[in-house]
C-alpha cells in the first residue's frame, strides 16, 4: 500500500507529491471547510488527479494534518491498495427519522463475504447517528470494522457537506468498504472528559430529543452552566458533554453531543439517542487528560496493525468538534499525543466533527460516540 | 520552552523563516483569553456544581428528615399493633406460643403460662421445647418422653404438615394442641382447654342415645346393639328381643298426673334391670313400651322365664310419693334368627306378638308366631277395604224407633250404621267399629254418619227426634262441634231434634275436655244420653258430674228383669233417681210384650228393642213415622 498526503490552500492550490503514483491510487479521502467544498471545485480538480480513485470527503470543524490543524486549507491523502478491492456506497440522509433505513441501504451495498472494513462519512445534522451505525452493522454483522464520522460545520451546526465520487452535498452518507484479506485495520477510540456534578435522571426525552433531566428543562441546566457563553449554544454546549449510562447496563457509557437546541420548547437535539430513564453526568475537560485520551486512543489503533510488516500506512483522526472548541490553541497538544504512537513516518490526516463512529472499547460494539478522538489506523500486509 | 510558546513561534514564523511578531502577539493574546475562559468556565461550574450539590445535600437531609419522621411513625404504628396482638394474645381462651426452627420459644400468651403453671422467670423466649417439656413433666401438666415428643414434632413440621393433638393431662383436663408450621421453619401452637366442650360433647352424644327420663338405651341405641348382637346370631347364636308395653299406663296418666307416671317409668326402668344380666339390654322406646335384648338365648325356655319373672316383677305393688300403683306388663318375644335376622324385622314380630299378647288378655307374654303376621296383614286390608267403603259410599244407616210409653207414640230414632259390602251383604257394626276406631277412620265415618242421621231426620214428623252413637274417640276430636253445626245446618234441623248417645267409657278418659266439650253441645240445646247405662264402673258419678237428659238403661238388666235377679231393683232405683234428677229413662233391648209391661210398672220413660220394631231402612222408617200407632206397637 502506498499513501501520499496532500493538501490544498487558497493561496497555492494544491501541493504534495504523488511520486507519479497518482494514477495508480484508488483512493483518496478528503476533509476541508464547508466553504472551501461547496463549489465542487475542489472536487473536479482532485477527480481529474486521481481518475481512478474513489474519491470521499466531507466539511469539517477544523482538518487536521499530522500534528497540525487548519481552518481554510483542505486536508488529502492519496492510496493505492496492492491486494484490496473497494466499493463506494452512498446514499441520501433527508431526515435523521430515516438514520437506520440509510444505514441498512449502505450495508446492503457494500456486504459481502470478504468485506473487512468499512469507513464511513455522513451528514453531520440530518442524522440519528447511533441509528446509522446500527442500520449498517444490523445488515454486515459486528465482526465488521465500522468507523468514520459525521461531517462538520466549524462550531456554526448550519449544513454539513459529504461526496463519494461526487461534489460534496448535504443529506449524503458515503462509505468506502474494505475488501480481502490483505488489508488491516486498526481503530481506537477515548475521550479523557471528566464527570462532574450530580447524576441526573432522563425523565423526559424522544429519540435524540431531549426535554428534561431530573424533572427540569435539560436547555435550563445548560443554559445555567454556561452563563455569557449560552449564546453561542448549541455549539457551546459541547463545552459540557453529557455522558449517558443505561443503569441496567452501568458499565456501558456513551458520551453524547448536542447537535442543535429549540429554545422555545427547551429541548436538545443530540448527534444520538437519550433514552429515558438512563442517567445522565455532566462532563468537563481538562486539556492534558483530553489529549492523554487522544494518545491512548492512537495506542490501541496503531496496536491493531504490525507497523513493521507495512509497507505504507496511514492513520485517519476523527476528533470532536467540542474537544477544539475548548482546548482552542492547545487542541494541538492532542495531535502530537496522537501522533507520538505512530511516528513521523506513518501519514496521519482528519478532521474535527460532529460525531465519531468507531467499535467502542470493551464491548467492540461500533457506536455513535460524541467528544471523543477516534483513530483509524489502516495498512496492507505484505505479500 | 513551553510547548505551546514553542508552537506559537512556530506558527509566527514568515515563510523567510523570521518571526511574524505581530502573527505572534495575536496568538499569545488569543491563548491567554482563551486561558481565562477556561478559568472562568472552571470557576462558574464548579460555583455551580457547588451549589447544585448543597442543594442536593440539602435535599437529601429533608428526604432523610421525612424518612426519620415516617419511621418512627411506623415505629410508633407497630408498637401500637404489638400492644394491640398482645392484648389480642393474653385475652384470647386459647394459649398460644410461637417457636422457631431451632425449636426455641420466641413468644407465648399469659394464658398460655396460666394453663400450665409456668413460671415468667422460666418462660423466657430462647427456652427450647424439650425444656419446657421437662418443665412441666415435673408439674404433673405433660405425660410422656419430651424429646420423642419434639422429635415428632419437629419432623411433621418440618414436612409442612399441622399437627392436631387432643391430649389427656395428669390432672383431668383435656387440651387441644394445634402446631402450625410456618414458613421460617418454626410453628405456632395453640392449646385450648376442651374438657368442658368434651363433656358437654359426651352428653349430647349420650343423650342422643339414651332416654332422659330413664337414662336407658333409647331406640336408637337399641337398634345399633341389637345390630352388633346380630353378629353373633349369623355364627349361630341366638338371641331374643322382648316388646314390652304397661298394660292400662294411660289410666295412671290420666288419674295421677305425669308426674306420677314419670316416676312410675322409672321404677319399672330400675326392676326391669334388675331382670337382667350385664349381657342384655333393655331400652325404653319411648311412652309406656320398652324392649329388651336378651343375648345369647339359646333355649326358649329361658326366655319364657325371663318373660315371666318380669310379668311378675312388674305387677308387683308401687309406692309412688303417697300412691299405691299397679300395673301389668305384656310382652312380644321374637327370636333370631327364626323370627328375623334384621333388627327391624325383629322389633316388628316382637311388636305383632306384643299385640296377641295383649290381645289374650294382658299381663301375660306371647311369642311371635307367624300367623300374627297374617292377622296383622289382614287388618292391613281391612283397613284399605274400609277407606274404600268410605269413600265409595257402601255405609247406609239404618234406624231403631224409642217408643214413648206415655203416650205410645215414637219419639225419636236411632241411627244404626251398616256397611253394605258388595260381596258380603250388610255387616253389623260390631264387625268393623272397633277396626275402624283403631285405624283412626271413626272420625270421617262419624261425620258422614252425623250428616246422613240429620238430613234424614229433616224428612220426618217435627216432633221426632234422631238418636247419633258418638265413639269416644269422637268426643275428644276437636272437630266434633264443628260437624255437629254443619250437620244440622246442611239438614236445616232444629239442634233440639238431635240426641247424642255416649258410652261411660267416653268419661272415663280426659274427663274435664270431654265434659265440657258436652257442655257446649248441651249449649247448643242437643239432648245428651248416656247409653249403656249401668255396665261401666261408677256409673252414679257420672251423673253428678254432667246433666244428662237421658238414661238408656242396658239390655242385660231388661232381659235379666225376668230371671229374677238384682235388674229389677237395679231398673226400679235407676228410673226413681232418673225421675228424680228430672231424666227420661229408655229400656233397651225391649223383646217381648211381658218386658215391655214390666219397665212401664217400673217406671221407665221410653222403650227400644225388637219388641217396637226392628231396625229399618230409611224408607221403611219414613213409613212407619206416618202410619204408627200404639196399638200396632202392642201387637208387633
Amino acid at each position: 500500500m502506498h499513501a501520499d498526503q496532500i493538501s490544498w490552500a487558497e493561496a497555492t492550490g494544491w501541493q504534495g507529491k504523488t511520486n507519479g503514483a497518482a494514477g495508480k491510487a484508488n483512493l483518496v479521502l478528503y476533509f476541508g471547510v464547508r466553504q472551501a467544498l461547496a463549489s465542487g471545485a475542489r472536487y473536479e480538480e482532485l477527480r481529474a488527479k486521481f481518475p481512478r480513485a474513489h474519491i470521499l470527503g466531507c466539511s469539517t470543524g477544523g482538518q487536521i494534518q499530522n500534528d497540525d490543524i487548519s481552518d481554510d486549507e483542505i486536508a488529502a491523502v492519496a492510496l493505492s491498495f496492492d491486494a484490496t478491492q473497494l466499493r463506494l456506497a452512498c446514499e441520501p440522509a433527508p431526515h435523521p427519522m430515516q438514520s437506520r433505513t440509510c444505514g441498512e441501504a449502505i450495508g446492503r451495498q457494500l456486504a459481502g463475504d470478504d468485506l473487512a472494513g468499512i469507513f464511513v462519512l455522513s451528514d453531520g445534522l440530518n442524522i440519528n447517528g447511533s441509528e446509522l451505525v446500527a442500520g449498517i452493522t444490523g445488515v454486515v454483522g459486528e465482526k465488521v470494522s465500522l468507523t468514520g464520522g459525521l461531517a462538520g460545520d466549524g462550531a456554526r451546526f448550519e449544513e454539513t457537506l459529504v461526496g463519494g465520487d461526487c461534489a460534496p452535498r448535504t443529506q449524503l452518507v458515503a462509505a468506502i468498504g474494505f475488501y480481502g484479506k490483505a488489508i488491516r485495520i486498526g481503530h481506537g477510540s477515548a475521550g479523557g472528559w471528566d464527570e462532574f456534578g450530580p447524576r441526573r435522571k432522563i425523565t423526559r426525552s424522544k429519540g435524540n430529543v431531549l426535554f428534561e433531566l431530573d424533572g427540569e428543562p435539560a436547555l435550563d441546566l445548560y443554559e445555567r452552566y454556561l452563563g455569557d457563553e449560552a449564546k453561542g449554544l448549541p455549539g457551546t454546549a459541547l463545552l459540557f458533554p453529557l455522558r449517558i449510562r443505561d443503569p441496567q447496563q452501568p458499565d456501558n457509557d456513551l458520551v453524547r453531543t448536542v447537535l442543535a437546541v429549540d429554545r422555545d420548547k427547551r429541548s436538545m437535539t443530540f448527534a444520538g439517542d437519550v433514552p429515558e430513564g438512563w442517567t445522565s453526568q455532566l462532563m468537563r475537560g481538562n486539556f492534558d487528560r483530553l489529549a492523554a485520551g487522544a494518545g491512548e486512543a492512537a495506542r490501541a489503533a496503531s496496536a491493531g496493525i504490525n507497523k513493521s510488516s507495512h509497507n505504507g500506512s496511514v492513520a485517519i483522526l476523527v476528533s470532536c468538534i467540542g474537544r477544539r472548541l475548548l482546548m482552542g490553541q492547545r487542541t494541538m497538544d492532542e495531535l502530537e499525543a496522537a501522533g507520538a504512537e505512530f511516528g513521523p513516518e506513518i501519514p496521519r490526516l482528519g478532521f474535527y466533527s460532529y460525531g465519531e463512529i468507531s467499535p467502542h472499547g470493551p464491548s467492540g460494539i461500533c457506536q455513535l460516540h460524541n467528544q471523543t478522538m477516534t483513530v483509524t489506523a489502516i495498512t496492507e500486509a505484505t505479500g | 520552552m513551553n510547548k505551546l510558546f514553542a508552537r506559537q513561534l512556530e506558527k509566527a514564523k514568515t515563510a523567510a523563516g523570521e518571526t511574524d511578531l505581530d502573527a505572534l502577539r495575536e496568538l499569545i493574546v488569543t491563548a491567554y483569553e482563551q486561558s481565562d475562559r477556561d478559568r472562568r468556565r472552571t470557576d462558574r461550574s464548579i460555583s455551580l456544581m457547588v451549589e447544585e450539590l448543597d442543594q442536593l445535600n440539602r435535599s437529601l437531609e429533608r428526604q432523610v428528615a421525612d424518612r426519620t419522621a415516617t419511621l418512627r411513625e411506623r415505629e410508633a404504628q407497630l408498637q401500637e399493633q404489638n400492644i394491640r396482638i398482645d392484648a389480642a394474645l393474653n385475652n384470647m381462651s386459647q394459649g398460644l406460643a410461637m417457636f422457631d426452627s431451632s425449636a426455641r420459644m420466641v413468644i407465648c400468651s399469659k394464658p398460655y403460662m396460666t394453663m400450665y403453671g409456668l413460671p415468667p422467670d422460666l418462660i423466657k423466649p430462647g427456652i427450647t421445647v424439650s425444656e419446657l417439656l421437662r418443665y412441666r413433666l415435673k408439674t404433673g401438666t405433660f405425660a410422656g418422653d419430651p424429646d420423642a415428643y419434639t422429635e415428632t414434632l419437629l419432623a411433621s413440621t418440618a414436612k409442612g404438615y399441622a399437627v392436631s393433638n387432643i391430649v389427656e393431662l395428669p390432672d383431668g383436663r383435656t387440651i387441644l394442641v394445634l402446631n402450625h408450621p410456618m414458613a421460617n421453619g418454626g410453628w405456632v401452637a395453640t392449646h385450648e382447654d376442651i374438657t368442658e366442650r368434651r363433656r358437654a360433647e359426651k352428653k349430647i352424644a349420650h343423650m342422643a342415645r339414651h332416654d332422659s327420663l330413664t337414662d336407658l338405651p333409647n331406640r336408637v341405641l337399641f337398634q345399633e346393639r341389637l345390630s352388633e348382637a346380630l353378629v353373633d346370631v349369623h355364627r349361630g347364636k341366638r338371641l331374643a328381643v322382648l316388646y314390652l308395653d304397661l298394660d292400662h299406663f294411660k289410666g295412671v296418666n290420666d288419674t295421677l298426673g305425669h308426674l306420677i307416671g314419670d316416676e312410675l317409668l322409672k321404677v319399672v326402668a330400675g326392676r326391669l334391670r334388675q331382670c337382667l344380666r350385664d349381657t342384655d339390654t333393655v331400652a325404653r322406646f319411648g311412652g309406656d313400651e320398652f324392649a329388651i335384648i336378651q343375648a345369647a338365648a339359646e333355649n326358649p325356655r329361658d326366655t319364657a322365664a325371663l318373660a315371666a319373672r318380669i310379668c311378675q316383677e312388674l305387677s308387683a305393688p308401687y309406692e309412688l310419693t303417697g300412691h299405691a300403683v299397679m300395673v301389668d306388663v305384656s310382652i312380644g318375644i321374637a327370636i333370631a334368627p327364626g323370627d328375623g335376622t334384621e333388627p327391624v324385622e325383629l322389633i316388628k314380630n316382637a311388636d305383632m306378638a306384643l299385640y296377641g299378647a295383649k290381645a289374650d288378655g294382658r299381663g301375660t307374654y306371647r311369642f311371635f308366631e307367624p300367623a300374627m303376621d297374617a292377622r296383622m296383614k289382614s287388618r292391613r286390608a281391612l283397613d284399605l277395604t274400609l277407606r274404600k267403603a268410605l269413600a265409595e259410599g257402601q255405609f247406609e244407616l239404618h234406624y231403631q224407633p224409642l217408643l214413648n210409653l206415655t203416650d205410645n207414640r215414637i219419639t225419636c230414632c236411632e241411627a244404626l250404621v251398616r256397611w253394605n259390602h258388595p260381596e258380603r251383604g250388610l255387616i253389623q257394626p260390631a264387625e268393623f267399629i272397633p277396626a275402624a276406631e283403631e285405624l283412626g277412620l271413626i272420625v270421617p265415618l262419624g261425620e258422614w254418619v252425623m250428616r246422613k242421621a240429620c238430613a234424614d231426620a229433616a224428612t220426618w214428623p217435627d216432633d221426632i227426634k234422631v238418636a247419633v252413637n258418638l265413639s269416644p274417640i269422637q268426643v275428644m276430636s276437636a272437630n266434633l262441634m264443628p260437624v255437629v253445626i254443619g250437620a244440622l245446618a246442611a239438614a236445616g234441623l232444629p239442634a233440639s231434634r238431635l240426641e247424642l248417645e255416649i258410652t261411660e267409657s267416653v268419661l272415663m278418659q280426659n274427663t274435664d275436655a270431654t265434659l265440657a266439650a258436652l257442655h257446649r253441645l248441651r249449649e247448643l240445646g242437643v239432648k245428651i244420653s248416656m247409653d249403656d247405662f249401668g255396665t261401666g264402673y261408677s256409673s252414679l258419678s257420672y251423673l253428678r258430674k254432667f246433666p244428662f237428659d237421658k238414661l238408656k238403661i242396658d239390655r242385660c238388666f231388661i232381659s235379666g228383669l225376668a230371671e229374677g235377679d238384682d235388674s229389677l231393683a237395679i231398673v226400679r232405683a235407676v228410673t226413681s233417681m232418673a225421675r228424680s234428677l228430672g231424666m227420661i229413662t229408655t229400656a233397651e233391648g225391649v223383646e217381648t210384650e211381658q218386658q215391655l209391661e214390666h219397665v212401664r210398672a217400673l217406671g221407665c220413660t221410653e222403650v227400644q228393642g225388637y219388641f217396637i220394631s226392628h231396625p229399618k231402612t230409611l224408607e221403611e222408617i219414613s213409613r212407619m213415622l206416618v202410619s204408627y200407632s200404639p196399638k200396632q206397637a202392642k201387637t208387633a
